[in-house]
């Protein structure tokens, strides 16, 4: 229970073996390696060497995985993959495959299929431009030559006008041709109706008067479009010729894209496996790489479980006989990495400690702390013993299914089907099942459902916002005996009193004599409740003096800490949540049932809505409630309880481990 | 005047699930954007977005919640037919739908920016999972104060 004894190894080696050291310490799990803490310290040679050749190698698959994975259709679908249908492979048969796959050759020809498929689209593209151009050239009928490359004589151009400028222009190039040269100017059809459109035109002229014919065109308004000195035929000729090349290109195209989905579907699963193995023997060098050097010997520090020593020891000293490792615990200025070490009923909840921040080593594991408080507050806020049995359901089929999902993801599975537990207790005693679904459908079975129940937060809401606010006062109370056990723990005595055993007594005393004075408790326990008040509130005010100079600075600031029982006063009331989360699903359930009767009614298609309503609606009312029920009870762990005592702040131990991203790698 | 205890019921009804429900969807909106930005970078954080985007999502159920409460406490959703309400428990009906359609609506856009945040802090540190989750559902608590305070409220309110 709690946070593991770690041991700090000191293991010197000859540098021979550094290879199988390595290999042997990722093997093992349980060792994080040590960084050296000098700066600009050079790292051993020999791993640099290994470090950039696997660089290299990861470079490749990187490529391939970034250029291949978009193309590759898994075969196995992706829940699947995430729950464990992985291949199983070991290091030496990953080796082999490293070592009889040619990446550079995939790479060579997956770089030649990408360079094709852009240069069949630059060709596409342009292609496309040409065909946009081309089909407004329709007007003109004769070879496009003579615009771009012209005759000895004649040449032309090309040009838009505003459809109102166009009689000026006819005008303008009439008188130019009375005085010296033919022009001759082709329109292409326009609507007349339309004055502002945009109209093309052709121009044929003389070369010698090219410059003032452009000139003249210009100052009648035509912009000049800059004909494709490729075009030479007339323009439906081009278009035809142009039009056939896109058919050819887009085959092309697609054909390209096959082949690289086909190079995909076959690649791909080699490729994660390498990538899996090289991103491992990254991890490795990179674990050695943090040693200390002689000529001759190398010396790597890693922590490691106590528990483990013997077992990781006899297998390092296996390797070579000149091998040197010493075991130590941590030295007191020492901080070292904290690894959860928690029973198989505790560990599932490890996660919800870790997603806040892990304990220092000699700090308090708050997880066994927690784990009852959650596991009842998720009970309260699902609370449906319908909706408890269809995840228990779930996750047992789950588990019969797949036989090889990970621990990390096994285990926040387990929460679940913990916690299906606690919802099943409470639905039965709150009398929920798939929200008033006996009730509606089944009376015959009330008598039962009536029978179990003990709390009924519909007719009486008042009980369970009891319930729930006496589970925050215990909550919070616990959490504050836990501060205190860790104050006195480092002997801070007075603080342990002043700060968390003088509001313990305070929020005690007054809920003794709240209650006694309702008339729920006897009434001695109202004196009893007045004297533990008493002398918490009597030591909450002395204490907030203590650092303080002057009589008046002390009595401001012990009214000041007084006035903090406001905060106590918050954090029990948000624990109402317990209960209005509760009502959230029981009411939910019943609306689903509710509309699921009302379409019952309609004529003979009812029964089969009513079907679909009633299943549709609790599978959503289970979704939606279980991510309320999982983060509210977690806000009550991380705000309310840990705000009494836990701060986190450790490092997480993080060993070095072979890569599993794609595929199950055993050592 | 002797339908007004009915409207007044049903006027709460409607702003409790309209006003939280747009607070949703606004909120819902807001965390969608960054969830879309942030899964243009990484398509593999689709999950953990989806998560947090869904959290301002709550007020607009609790909304319906209410209404649903109300039109099942006037009877108008059995086949009986409504209740006869004077106007006084008609207006009773109506406060008691204020808090979550008032608290509905404002917190759901306002944790909807959170989560928004939220989305942007694992994009850069994924691990942070945790600590993204509870920040929204701060906000949210109050939410849920609002839902308790009108559930509270509804079953006091005598009719029929």
């Amino acid at each position: 229970m709690g946070v593991a004894k770690l041991k700090k190894a000191e293991l010197y080696y000859h540098k021979s073996v550094h290879e199988q050291i390595a290999a042997a310490l990722q093997e093992t799990g349980a060792c994080q390696i040590i960084s050296t803490t000098e700066e600009n310290q050079t790292h051993p040679a020999e791993v640099e060497a290994l470090i950039s050749k696997n660089e290299e190698m990861l470079a490749d698959v990187r490529y391939l995985n970034r250029t291949l994975t978009p193309h590759y259709v898994d075969p196995v679908p992706a829940l699947d993959r995430m729950l464990g249908e992985r291949p199983e492979v070991t290091m030496s048969e990953l080796e082999e495959l490293a070592s009889t796959t040619d990446l550079k050759a995939v790479c060579d020809k997956t770089r030649n299929v990408e360079h094709d498929t852009a240069d069949v689209r630059l060709k596409l593209s342009e292609a496309r431009l040409n065909v946009s151009i081309l089909s407004s050239l329709g007007f003109f009928e004769y070879p496009l030559s003579v615009i771009t490359e012209g005759t000895q004589t004649l040449t032309g151009l090309v040009g838009t006008i505003k459809a109102e400028k166009i009689e000026g222009l006819k005008a303008a190039l009439g008188d130019f041709s009375l005085f010296a040269h033919d022009t001759e100017l082709i329109i292409a059809p326009y609507d007349v109706k339309n004055k502002t459109q945009d109209v093309y035109v052709a121009l044929l002229y003389a070369r010698s008067v090219e410059a003032s014919v452009k000139e003249l065109c210009a100052k009648n308004g035509v912009s000049f479009v800059e004909i494709p000195a490729t075009f030479k035929e007339t323009p439906a000729e081009e278009l035809e010729k142009y039009t056939a090349s896109i058919t050819d290109l887009e085959a092309k195209e697609s054909d390209l894209a096959e082949k690289l989905a086909a190079i995909a579907q076959e690649c791909v699963p080699t490729v994660q496996k390498l990538s899996d193995y090289y991103n491992s023997l990254a991890t490795r060098y990179n674990g050695t790489a943090q040693s200390e050097e002689t000529d001759c010997a190398m010396l790597t520090r890693f922590w490691l479980p106590a528990s483990r020593a013997d077992e990781i020891r006899a297998k390092i000293e296996a390797i070579s006989p000149e091998i040197d490792l010493t075991l130590a615990d941590p030295e007191p200025g020492e901080e070292p990495p904290s690894l959860l070490n928690n029973g198989s009923l505790i560990r599932p909840f490890n996660i919800l400690t870790e997603l806040y921040s892990s304990p220092t080593y000699r700090g308090i594991d708050p997880t066994p702390l927690l784990a009852p408080f959650f596991w009842v507050f998720f009970g309260m806020c699902l609370g449906d013993a319908g909706y408890a049995l269809v995840v228990f359901g779930t996750i047992l089929y789950v588990f019969k299914k797949y036989k090889k999902i990970s621990l990390g993801v096994k285990d926040f599975i387990k929460l679940f089907l913990f916690c299906s537990v606690s919802t099943f207790i409470y639905g039965v005693i709150s009398g929920s099942f798939f929200g008033n679904f006996i009730d509606s459908f089944v009376p015959i079975l009330v008598p039962l459902k009536n029978s179990l129940m003990l709390v009924d937060p519909m007719t009486n809401p008042m009980q369970v916002l009891g319930i729930s606010l006496l589970l925050g006062v215990i909550h919070l109370m616990f959490g504050l005996l836990i501060a205190a056990y860790d104050k006195l723990r480092s002997g801070q005595f007075i603080d342990a009193i002043g700060n968390d055993i003088s509001w313990f007594l305070l929020i005690v005393g007054l809920c003794l004599l709240g209650t006694g004075m309702g008339g729920m408790l006897p009434p001695h326990f109202v004196q009893i409740g007045q004297a533990m008040a008493g002398i918490g509130a009597v030591i909450i005010f002395l204490y907030a003096g203590k650092g303080k100079k002057g009589i008046i600075s002390k009595i401001i600031s012990g009214f000041l800490a007084l006035y903090g029982s406001t905060s106590y006063l918050g954090d029990i009331l948000s624990y109402s949540r317990l209960l209005a989360l509760g009502f959230g699903s029981a009411v939910i359930g019943m609306v689903i049932n509710l509309l699921g009767g009302l379409a019952a009614d309609i004529p003979y298609v009812g029964w089969l809505i009513a079907i679909v309503v009633i299943i549709g609606g609790h599978i959503f009312s289970i979704a939606i409630n279980i991510l309320g029920s999982f983060v509210h009870p977690l806000r009550l762990q991380y705000v309310e309880f840990f705000g009494k005592f836990y701060s986190g702040g450790g490092e997480a131990f993080t060993p070095l481990t072979l890569s599993q991203e794609y595929v199950n790698v055993k050592a | 005047m002797e339908m007004l205890g009915l409207s007044l019921a049903l006027f709460g009804a409607a702003l409790a699930a309209a006003l939280a429900g747009i607070g949703s969807a606004i909120g819902i909106g807001v965390a969608g954007g960054a969830a879309a930005g942030v899964m243009t970078e990484d398509p593999n954080k689709f999950g953990s977005c989806l998560i947090l985007q869904a959290l301002p999502g709550t007020q607009g159920i609790y909304g319906l919640l209410i209404a649903f409460f109300v039109l099942n406490k006037i009877g108008l959703l059995g086949g009986a037919g409504a209740y006869a309400l004077t106007w006084n428990q008609g207006l009773q009906i109506f406060a008691s739908c204020l808090p979550i359609g008032l608290v509905g609506w404002y917190s759901a856009i306002w944790q909807g920016r959170t989560s928004a945040a939220s989305i942007q802090m694992i994009s850069k540190k994924p691990e942070a999972m945790g600590k993204a989750i509870i920040l929204p559902a701060m906000v949210e608590t109050y939410a849920v104060l609002a839902l308790l305070t009108s559930i509270l409220m509804l079953m006091g309110v005598q009719v029929g």
